[in-house]
């Protein structure tokens, strides 16, 4: 899985807009959405939300969580906490992503809410990556780790699994199994 | 030098000093003036000198550790003294900033200071409640009294808290200032009193009550009440004989102080010196004695005019209107004086930015116009300023000036129309494109306007409100053609203690849904928000609606209060809808208004009428049924004021109203309260009765389902008699249709109930036949339902009838209850048409119509046809038979036992009788011959009756579900 993937999943998540046009509910096959109404809050995917904010038929309404004051008593629980504190959204590096791409106008101090899901986003990464060398040094089997968001799991967890395998190939190699084989060229 | 340059507010005598803050609050800036120097105190915790006028800086005079509170020359000009919030008090040389003095001892910030004339004492007053002397030579605290109210900071100080020593002898008084001239005293108290006193003689000179302020600031959230009723700046006059009063001068902070405190300082007048002294002592009980004494009802000021959906004026940014079309904001403040429009539908118009060189205080707008009002100056009148943006020609917009002493207190917009209340009582109304329309003088001042489509409320103050309690008034206007009143002034009903917040109307939610029939005519598009029920929000939450349906009474179908998790924090109302039952709000925390930034975002509440026990299901229900009620009001309302409308939605309602009221019968059977369920099958439509029967009799209430087919009867009885009193109207109108020389298709004839309005309509404006096609239709959809509403009620009668014999029941009471029924029904048809034909006697003089056409009218039915037939062979069976009841049950038993061929050949027969009767109807109708006519007519009324039948199998269908839902409850 690519992170381009991720996304596409990110986009199904729900987000409220304010329409400035009036329209019926719209019936898709994910199900139906609408009325639009103008000046009142409704909410709709991701993808449609981005869509109609590119053609200026609506106004983001951010999510709770993407508020300075949250966002850095999050950070700071994410610093203080050993494992892995749980999100506000699954997909919250994604969200942020695209909602502060395409609507940084209706987002209030965008920059820094920027900053901070960067700050936390690293802040996990880099426990990931701790937690993955530990995991190879001590040469466990198996690990826990609880609250991933799939875009995280995505970064590492592909290339991990592979070095794992190559690992494990070249530990079994180190003990002859065939005895001197390879001297026999 | 940004201190300097900032204009200073007032003009002082020498030496004085005076206090004001910046607009943030944040920097603090004290002023003292004396000798050709300046000495501020900025925010950067010095205090500087400057040469004066020039305002070149002269060096730093001494520092604190946080800003400086108040700065004061003595006397001769040669110390200052500087209190600041570090809670210490600083003397310093101007000359020569060496020579400090430093008074510590206060715990709070320090407010005030003040040199006595002869340089030996200083007096300081603190956050901390006390007031204290100081000697200045030794530093030592001389007297220190705790006068004051505590606080934390200077900001939240309730008082300034200004010292002023008598200029000659030196004493300390707290609220009250001493003349110039060491004369007179002058008093102010937080409740307005301002009192000057002679010392020598130790008379009152003056006692003025400027205003009450302790009435206005009670209640949790004190400044938002200020705000909304704008008193907070009392205006100060300066007194006669050369009192100036310049400790009162600061809006941002309430006046000195009370009465109690000043009965404190008196007393402390007493302590510091005896001599020359008792002036202050004995002035107090004259000043009690210059307060009116009365202990009863208070009268409350009244709330100031306001737009709905706007926020204080006050406010640098604040909202000039919010409604269903789009949000108005101003902003004003130093870099800008400007006016924002934005839609919420942008297809209406695009976002608008206006210079406010006129400074605009009140606003509205619409789908058509964006109107604005000033208040008068000095030099300008008020005027009215409309932007019409959606008019076809180039002028765009105009303005009118007000006469001279008039202003503009409210305005609002409608479809076509703009009207302004002002100062001297009148309503102006004026068309969206300029034209001056009717004026008329309102009964009190205005308080707020609303308009939408033709109507217009009027909210004014019919008389003083006492002990909080605003006596407001409503006027109802319609604009339309019909021009009329329907409120008449009637008192405006709020909860005690509160003031009205917003009115408007309620809002269909859709657009273009409400046409009105005669613009399909004139073919015009119409962007058509339908508004048509007022509303109003009081500042208690509570949100009331027009009851059409109850003589115009005001019912409660809100309470924006429930809803919110603190107790300051509010919903601040933007709209009302009906058809999605919303409340669209903005929820502030904090407070009654939300600011302009960050944006707000609406929340959408439900409705909840105020019933009682709604945790229990029967309350719950009463509750939903009577909502249901009042929110299709405006449907009736429509429909009587010739709009058209979803048919649909009307369905949809009676609907969901029956079945609440089954639900509820059901609950109530349940319950065994059966008298209640009478009561609710009153509530009923003739086919919800007819279940509520069977739903009783299945369940073995004989009783109730006897009460209740009893019921259906005379529901019958008086459906047929007021249809009877229609038709007499409307066969009175074709006539002279008739006369007129009007060609009548059949349909026409058919349908006598057409609205004949709107072929008046088209016959006037000569419209091609594809125009006439559409009204027809659409008045057939109105008109059907109009008849629906009568003649699916006569139907569900007959049906209800049918499906009980078909579905063979063997419940003898039930057959007896339907056959009842059904002779009720015919009895009803046949007085009907007894009344028809008496109306045709005295209008066509023909010769009445043979009986035997009431005759051929009664077998409907298979059975019934088959009964007919077979009533001899039972009665001759059964000759002890002579109750109809029994006859019918007996029929029904034989009946049932024939074959299903045989049943259904008899059900054909009943069929094609009306078939063939319909048939031949029409067949004559094509003969014109006046003689026939009559009997035509009377055949068309028989067609009229039948006509539904031909639904039945439609209805039958709902009836099943309903039923089927019925039976669930069991």
């Amino acid at each position: 899985m690519d992170s381009a993937e991720v996304e596409f999943l990110a986009e199904k998540e729900l987000v409220t807009i304010i329409p400035n046009f009036s329209l019926d509910k719209i019936y898709l096959i994910g199900g139906d959405l609408g009325p639009f109404n103008p000046g009142l809050p409704v909410e709709v995917p991701l993808w449609l939300a981005i869509n109609l904010k590119q053609r200026q038929k609506c106004r983001l309404v951010p999510p709770e969580w993407m508020d300075v004051e949250k966002l850095e008593m999050m950070r700071d629980h994410e610093r203080k906490e050993e494992t892995f504190t749980p999100m506000p959204s699954p997909y919250y590096v994604e969200l942020t992503k695209l909602l502060l791409n395409h609507a940084s106008d209706n987002i209030p101090k965008a920059d820094e809410i920027r900053t901070l899901i960067k700050d936390v986003w690293d802040t996990r990464i880099a426990k990931l990556r701790v937690s993955a060398d530990r995991f190879v040094r001590q040469q466990e089997s198996h690990a826990k780790l609880d609250n991933l968001t799939l875009m995280e799991i995505n970064t590492s967890g592909a290339f991990l699994t592979q070095v794992l395998n190559h690992m494990y190939k070249l530990r079994t190699n180190l003990q002859p199994p065939g005895g001197a084989q390879s001297q026999d060229f | 030098m940004p201190a300097t340059q900032k204009p200073m507010r007032y003009g002082h005598t020498e030496g004085h000093t005076d206090v004001c803050f910046d607009d943030s609050g944040r920097i603090l800036r004290v002023h003292g003036e004396k000798n050709g120097k300046l000495v501020t105190a900025v925010s950067n915790n010095t205090i500087q000198v400057h040469t004066f006028p020039e305002g070149v800086p002269d060096g730093i005079l001494t520092r604190f550790t946080t800003n400086a509170n108040h700065v004061i020359f003595n006397g001769d000009g040669t110390k200052i003294a500087a209190g600041s919030s570090d809670f210490l008090v600083k003397v310093v040389d101007v000359m020569d900033c060496s020579q400090q003095k430093m008074f510590r001892g206060h715990d709070a910030p320090v407010l005030s200071l003040s040199f006595d004339p002869k340089d030996i004492f200083l007096a300081s007053a603190s956050c901390d409640g006390s007031v204290k002397v100081w000697q200045i030579s030794d530093q030592t605290c001389a007297v220190s009294w705790p006068l004051l109210q505590k606080c934390n900071d200077v900001i939240n100080a309730t008082s300034i808290c200004r010292l002023a020593w008598q200029p000659r002898s030196g004493k300390t008084l707290n609220i009250v200032t001493w003349s110039p001239c060491g004369q007179y005293l002058a008093a102010g108290s937080i409740n307005g009193l301002i009192i000057v006193w002679n010392v020598e003689t130790k008379d009152c000179m003056e006692s003025r009550v400027e205003k009450d302020y302790s009435d206005l600031f009670d209640g949790d959230d004190r400044s938002n009440a200020g705000d909304f009723l704008n008193d907070n700046a009392v205006e100060m006059r300066s007194f006669s004989k050369g009192i100036i009063n310049d400790e009162e001068d600061d809006d941002d902070l309430m006046l000195a102080s009370d009465v109690t405190m000043l009965k404190n300082s008196s007393s402390l007048l007493k302590e510091e010196e005896e001599d020359d002294q008792a002036g202050g002592i004995q002035n107090l009980p004259l000043l009690t004695s210059q307060k009116p004494f009365y202990n009863g009802p208070m009268p409350t000021p009244r709330q100031k005019p306001f737009q709905s959906g706007s926020t204080p004026l006050h406010l640098t940014h604040r909202f000039m209107v919010w409604n269903s079309i789009g949000i108005i904001r101003c902003y004003n403040d130093e870099q800008d004086n400007a006016i924002d429009v934005e839609f919420h539908d942008t297809s209406i118009h695009h976002a608008t930015h206006l210079s406010n060189t006129l400074n605009y205080t009140v606003a509205d707008l619409s789908h058509e116009a964006i109107l604005l009002a000033c208040e008068s100056t000095d030099e300008l009148a008020s005027k009215l300023h409309c932007l019409h943006f959606s008019s076809w020609d180039s002028s765009k917009e105009w303005i009118v000036d007000m006469p001279q002493n008039e202003d503009i207190e409210a305005i609002c917009l409608g479809q076509g129309w703009a009207a302004a209340a002002t100062s001297t009582l009148l309503l102006r109304l004026f068309t969206i494109g300029g034209v001056q329309k009717e004026v008329f003088s309102l009964p009190g001042p205005v308080v707020s306007m609303a308009g939408h489509g033709e109507q217009l409320v009027i909210i004014y103050h019919r008389g003083t409100g006492f002990d909080g309690d605003q006596c407001l008034g409503a006027q109802l206007l319609e604009l339309g053609k019909k021009k009329k009143q329907i409120l008449h002034g009637d008192p405006l009903p709020l909860t005690r203690k509160s003031y009205l917040v917003w009115v408007g109307f309620s809002a269909e939610g859709k657009i273009n849904s409400f046409i009105k029939i005669k613009d399909i005519f004139s073919r015009r598009k119409l962007f058509h928000y339908f508004n048509c029920t007022p509303c109003y929000v009081d500042s208690e939450g509570i949100v009331r609606m027009l009851n059409r349906g109850l003589g115009n009474t005001w019912t409660p179908i809100c309470n924006t209060r429930e809803h919110c998790k603190g107790k300051s924090d509010h919903y601040w109302v933007v709209g009302i809808h009906e058809k999605p039952q919303q409340l669209r709000c903005i929820p502030c925390k904090g407070s009654r208004f939300p600011p302009t930034l960050p944006r707000p975002a609406i929340a959408v509440l439900s409705f909840k009428l105020p019933y009682c026990q709604t945790a229990t299901e029967k309350g719950q229900m009463e509750e939903q049924y009577w909502r249901s009620v009042m929110f299709h009001n405006y449907l009736d309302y429509l429909a009587k004021n010739g709009y058209a409308y979803e048919e649909s939605t009307k369905n949809q309602a009676i609907k969901e109203q029956q079945e609440l009221l089954m639900k509820m019968l059901a609950l109530s059977c349940k319950l065994e309260r059966e008298f209640r369920c009478v009561e609710l099958a009153n509530l009923m439509t003739q086919n919800a009765v007819n279940l509520a029967i069977k739903y009783a009799s299945r369940s073995r209430r004989l009783i109730l389902a006897q009460r209740l087919s009893e019921l259906a009867v005379e529901k019958a009885a008086e459906l047929a008699a007021t249809q009877a009193e229609e038709e007499e109207e409307e066969e009175e109108d074709f006539r002279k249709k008739l006369n007129a020389g009007y060609s009548n298709t059949a349909t026409e004839w058919s349908q006598p109930r057409l609205g004949n309005q709107a072929e008046e309509d088209t016959e006037d404006s000569g419209e091609a036949d594809d125009i006439e096609e559409k009204p027809e239709t659409h008045n057939h959809g109105q008109n059907s339902f109009f008849k629906n509403a009568n003649s699916s009620d006569v139907l569900a009668i007959k049906s209800g009838a049918v499906t009980s014999s078909n579905q063979g029941r063997i419940n003898p009471f039930k057959a007896s209850a339907a056959s009842f029924f059904q002779k009720g029904a015919s009895k009803a048809d046949k007085t009907e048409e007894v009344k028809e034909e008496n109306s045709e006697n005295s209008s066509s003089e023909t010769p009445p119509v043979c009986p035997q056409n009431t005759e051929n009218q009664r077998p409907k039915t298979g059975f019934q046809m088959w009964l007919e037939e077979n009533r001899s062979n039972i009665l001759s069976d059964n000759p002890d038979f002579s109750d109809e009841a029994d006859i019918i049950k007996e029929g029904m038993v034989r009946f049932r036992v024939l074959s299903t061929e045989e049943r259904k050949a008899w059900a054909a027969k009943a069929k094609g009788e009306t078939v063939s009767d319909g048939a031949e109807a029409k067949k004559r109708k094509r003969v014109v011959d006046r003689s026939r006519e009559t009997e035509n007519q009377t055949e068309k009324a028989k067609e009229n009756l039948n006509l539904p039948k031909k639904q039945k199998p439609l209805d039958l269908s709902t009836n099943q579900k309903l039923s089927a839902f019925a039976f669930k409850q069991e």
